[in-house]
């Protein structure tokens, strides 16, 4: 077999999702861990570990492109796979309901796709507001550098805002209760304990990360967003 | 105890391959709670063709549950509600008195419906052409216990070997996927020492078959081991992925 | 109607090899020019097409399922036998060849039995190189259990899954020669007819069952693997589609019908519930190793089973033959229980029906010890019948479950019709009488794997390898009669259905000619069969098309069939006016009520000639000869 023709069976593309999705999932929770230093009332430390990551420079570039080729991926083979397995289809069910007991058919496995393509348009957006958003400066150590902080809190200072990025996190939390356990099965991880206990790691991850975005906005816009 | 109801079935009707189909409404009475639902619509059928209507097509067998043979969507699930259990082992005691039935055909691109709820699940055998046997002429066999096979492995091996070929698995998949399918053959044969000779090949073969007539891709969503008349675990199409990627990189 | 044997000199033990020895070999670059056509993808069908192709000739393979994995020895479920002797409780191939005799009641060929016994063993080496799960010991050898009586373990087994796990087997081997394109494989084609052109077997007439065409097909021979008969009792525990249409149609063409009057009963299956019951289910007769069955003693007592105190309930087995009590073999089994339901004393809304009950032995080991040893069983009762066997007593009925009968083949499973070959249940050849457990799997692979792939090269070697033509005069009158057949069943459109007369028919058979058989029972039968079968050509309601899918329309000429079969069946239980195994004439009985042999008269196999619509079939006979074991009469008291 062709190492290519992998990508192009079921399995392949399915591996791909995994891998790249997977790699998402990480940056998801490593971005949240950082982003609870915007829960402390001094700005400097998040202000320090902002400043911290755009100092990587050659590594942030190749870790952003790393991340964004990933994205394109999950998203390309995502529609590709959704097309396909739609036209495997092609008289729908009059009725069709779950047999419940292992299955986990349900909202979060029937709506990937959307959202999916909703959590891209999002991080598009979200790119917009931050990384190329308002830019504010003030002095650490002596330093003058950017003061993301106020941007953040002048940003959830407006309850649309807020509410957007709650619904928001609300997808994400959606499609990671699904994504990261389905992402082992994909890769073919699967054993009599490992499984249970990556599904339940896969459902925590997707509630600690949700609810952690979910509260982070919310606790600025009721707390300091006169700031 | 034995109950008499009565009940209203919807049912998929489509008089061959080509012609388009549509639902149709029964009324059928005094229904015994004792009857499996394919002797329930055996009863119908009765009826039908007395009438002078045409009888409702349908696929059915040993009707005990292990030739695979039956398998229709009812209200919105392969096999019907109950847990390992094929449609000619449902018996109309799970069904209320008045209750509305919807009966429809497995519906896949890949199982074209022949006619009513009959379809066409001659991609699976296909698929067990491309790689599902273990390549041994008949007489060169070795002594059978010449090949030690641990109890651990052979138990794991025979719940996949469980498989009926129902469809069920596609039927209920989202994605009108095969993976369990296929995954429990590739599973089965790839345990068993008789069967890693050729596992590399078997697994490149008939996940391409798979992919050719058409199933969906597996994402994950578990619904066919909960329909599985055999309870197939979902272990055996991760294993499946295991054996192709081994596959892939050898 | 000529019946040679063939049965090989020599020594007993030495007959298959000085056989081989002598079969005429086909040079392996003709082997391409020949084509066999097996019908039935069964054990026996897909084993020998496998082999066939796989030895280099042309196989054309049919079967009436959508797919060949569905054939129905996929449902049984208890085990296979083999003289392996892993456990070292001293068998060896002699003692599986007594055994199976003696269980046949001494009414099968010598020489084919120990046959059967020599291969068992390869059939097991085959099975498990396919990839069989035979159960296995911690230390990664086979398992093995004893079955049905036996005095040793020799029977492998697949949990209760041994037929489909062998059958997979040997479907995987077939599908394996599908993609090598030795195999072609027609599914959903239901043979009709056989061709016989200038006396030999030259090809078969199948009906499309997608789309109703008639099709011809043509070979250098041809393989019947179709199975048995036993729908001819309506219910039984047969798929609702096993037939004995191409069995029959081939017998009107030429072929003898052997012992059709043999047919065996499974005391343990659960019992009908109402005129819709379409099959019947079997459990395995291991229940009655801890179970007791009994009725009441009072004629109609209607209270349950809980409210009838100890005193007033007749456990008529443990009663009549203490020694065997609830074990006593099948047919002495089904049989008083059908007397005591003859008797009024039947229990359940029916009355058919007997209690197997699981009280006591629940009590004595506990539920955990009955739920480790019965658990699926009980499982599949109660999914069946909604009642937990734990708490109420199941209630259980006889069901016809094996036809030992079939179409009469020499050594080699040729019949009576050079060319045509017939091996599996659709035979006669090896369970004589009465079948032992774990025995059908044995022969159908055993036909299939080891005895008709060598016989066949001895017709095919003294054949042309000749250009085959289904545009010949023979091929187009035989399709002309299946295609007025057909015709003719759509057409009569009266006002019962198919499974009217089919129900009708199963009463008559049950009753006339079931487990007990009498000259009057049978002389009944054989004016009510007749006169059934004239009400089904007058008034049987076939709907639809015959160009199209239509089950009503297959089913029809099943039913026409067995109409005639049916009537065959009570015609030879009438000419045998003995009892022996599952063939129980009330005249014949000994003082304990076992079935008496009259070996005197009756040592031979009835093979049925037939002489055309209208006249009665002729017997031929084909003397047994006992060499080698001495001929006893059972006793289980």
């Amino acid at each position: 077999m062709q190492i290519s023709q992998i990508f192009r069976s079921s399995i392949g593309k399915k591996l791909l999702l995994a891998i790249t999705g997977l790699s998402w999932a990480g940056f998801a929770v490593g971005h949240f861990i950082g982003n609870t230093t915007l829960l402390l009332k001094d700005p400097t430390p998040f202000n320090k570990y902002a400043h911290f990551l755009s100092g990587l420079g050659g590594a942030l570039i190749l870790v952003e492109l790393i991340l964004a080729a990933s994205l394109l991926v999950h998203l390309f083979f995502a529609i590709k796979v959704t097309l396909e397995n739609r036209k495997a289809r092609p008289v729908k069910y009059a009725v069709s309901k779950s047999a419940g007991r292992e299955s986990k058919k349900g909202f979060a496995t029937s709506t990937m796709i959307y959202t999916g393509i909703l959590l891209i348009i999002f991080l598009v957006l979200h790119i917009t507001h931050f990384k190329f958003g308002a830019v504010y400066m003030t002095t650490v150590d002596g330093n003058q550098i950017r003061d993301l902080y106020k941007t953040v809190y002048e940003f959830y200072a407006d309850p649309i805002n807020t509410a957007y990025y709650v619904i928001m996190m609300i997808l994400l939390g959606t499609h990671l209760s699904h994504g990261v356990w389905s992402a082992f099965q994909s890769l073919g991880l699967n054993g009599n304990r490992f499984t249970p206990f990556i599904y339940k790691v896969g459902f925590l991850v997707a509630v600690i990360v949700s609810v952690g975005f979910i509260a982070i906005p919310i606790y600025i816009h009721f707390t300091g967003g006169a700031v | 105890m034995e109950k008499l109801i009565n009940l209203t079935l919807k049912i998929w009707r489509q008089k061959n391959a080509k012609s388009s189909g549509k639902m149709v409404e029964y009324h059928v009475k005094d229904v015994s709670t004792e009857m499996s639902f394919l002797e329930m619509l055996d009863v119908l059928n009765e009826d039908l063709s007395l009438k002078g209507d045409d009888p409702v097509e349908f696929d059915s067998d040993c009707r005990e549950g292990i030739c695979g043979t039956c398998g229709v969507v009812i209200n919105g699930i392969a096999h019907g509600e109950q847990k390992a259990t094929t449609v000619c082992q449902l018996h109309m005691r799970h069904f209320k008195d008045g209750e509305t039935i919807t009966i429809e055909p497995w519906r896949a691109r890949a199982f074209p419906v022949i006619k009513d709820l009959v379809v066409d699940r001659k991609a699976f055998d296909r698929i067990m052409a491309s790689g599902g046997y273990i390549s041994i002429k008949t007489g060169s066999a070795a002594e059978a216990n010449s090949i030690l096979i641990p109890k651990e492995d052979s138990d794991l091996a025979m719940d996949m070997a469980a498989c009926i070929g129902c469809g069920a698995c596609v039927a209920s998949c989202p994605n009108a996927s095969a993976s369990l399918f296929v995954g429990a053959k590739i599973s089965q044969l790839s345990l068993l020492p008789q069967g890693k000779i050729e596992a590399k090949q078997r697994a490149e073969n008939m996940v391409a078959q798979m992919d050719a007539e058409m199933f969906g891709a597996c994402t994950n969503i578990q619904e066919c081991e909960a329909v599985c008349p055999k309870e197939i675990s979902i272990s055996g199409i991760a294993r499946m992925r295991r054996e192709y990627f081994k596959a892939a990189v050898k | 109607m000529k019946l040679d044997s063939k049965i090989p000199d020599g020594p007993l033990t030495e007959k298959w090899d000085n056989h081989k020895e002598k079969i005429k070999l086909v040079n392996p670059k003709n082997k391409r020019k020949y084509t066999v056509l097996v019908v039935g993808t069964g054990l026996a069908g897909a084993s020998a097409a496998a082999s066939l192709a796989e030895m280099g000739y042309n196989v054309k393979s049919f079967c009436i399922q959508d797919s060949a994995r569905r054939a129905h020895s996929i449902a049984a479920q208890g085990g296979i036998n083999a003289a392996k002797n892993y456990p070292n409780d001293n068998d060896n191939i002699w003692r599986l060849f007594y055994d199976t005799i003696k269980g046949g009641d001494y009414r099968s060929r010598e020489a084919n039995v120990y046959r059967l016994a020599q291969v068992s063993n390869n059939i097991i080496d085959q099975a498990t190189a396919q990839g069989v799960h035979f159960a296995r010991e911690y230390g990664g050898n086979l398992a093995n259990r004893s079955f049905g009586g036996a005095q040793v373990s020799r029977t492998f087994y697949a949990r209760g899954q041994t037929g489909q796990q062998l059958l997979l087997g040997t479907y995987s081997s077939l599908m394996r020669q599908v993609k090598t394109g030795m195999v072609e494989l027609f599914e959903l084609r239901e043979m009709l007819d056989l061709v016989v052109e200038d006396g030999k077997a030259r090809g078969i007439i199948v009906r499309n069952l997608v789309t109703g065409e008639i099709e011809r097909y043509a070979g250098h021979s041809v393989v019947l693997a179709t199975g048995g008969y036993g729908t001819v009792f309506y219910l039984s525990t047969n798929a609702v589609n096993s037939n004995a249409t191409a069995a029959w149609r081939t017998h009107k063409r030429g072929a003898g019908f052997a012992n059709p009057c043999y047919t065996q009963i499974h005391p343990t299956c659960i019992p009908v519930s109402g005129d819709h019951q379409s099959k019947l289910t079997l459990m395995s007769e291991s229940l009655r190793n801890d179970g007791r069955i009994w009725v009441s003693k009072k004629k109609g007592d209607k209270r349950a089973a809980k409210d009838i105190p100890e005193d007033e309930r007749d456990y008529f087995l443990e009663r009549k033959y203490p020694s065997f009590g609830n074990l006593v073999p099948r047919d002495v089994a089904s049989r008083n229980a059908k007397e005591a339901c003859d008797d009024g004393r039947g229990v359940g809304s029916t009355g058919l029906a007997v209690y197997l009950d699981f009280e006591e032995a629940i009590k004595t080991f506990g539920e955990n010890v009955i739920r480790e040893r019965y658990g699926n069983l009980f499982d599949m009762y109660e999914k069946i019948t909604g009642e937990n066997p734990y708490k109420v007593p199941m209630r259980i009925y006889p069901a016809v479950h094996y036809t030992m009968g079939g179409l009469w083949v020499d050594y080699n499973l040729m019949s009576t019709i050079p060319g045509l070959y017939v091996a599996g249940e659709a035979n006669f050849s090896d369970h004589g009488a009465n079948r032992l457990g774990a025995s059908a799997l044995m022969q159908g692979l055993a036909d299939g794997y080891f005895v008709l792939p060598y016989t066949i090269n001895d017709y095919l070697a003294g054949v042309d390898a000749d250009e085959l033509k289904t545009d010949t005069e023979q091929f187009k009158t035989v399709e002309n009669e299946v295609v007025e057949k057909n015709k003719k069943l759509l057409s009569i459109n009266g006002n019962k259905t198919i499974r009217t007369f089919h129900r009708e028919l199963g009463h008559i058979m049950w009753e006339n000619v079931g487990m007990a058989r009498t000259e009057e029972s049978l002389k009944k039968a054989l004016v009510e069969i007749p006169k059934l079968r004239e009400d089904f050509w007058q008034n049987v309601k076939v709907p639809g098309t015959g160009e199209e899918l239509n089950k009503n329309l297959e089913m029809a000429g099943r039913v026409a069939d067995l109409l005639e079969l049916g009537e065959l069946m009570a015609r030879d239980a009438l000419n045998r006016a003995e009892s022996c195994g599952g063939h129980f004439r009330l005249e014949s009985q000994t003082e304990e009520g076992e079935a008496k042999r009259d070996d005197e008269n009756f040592s031979y196999a009835a093979v049925w000639e037939y002489k055309g619509e209208g006249k009665n079939p002729e017997l031929h006979k084909e003397e047994l000869v006992f060499e080698n074991v001495k001929l006893t009469q059972r006793s289980y008291k």
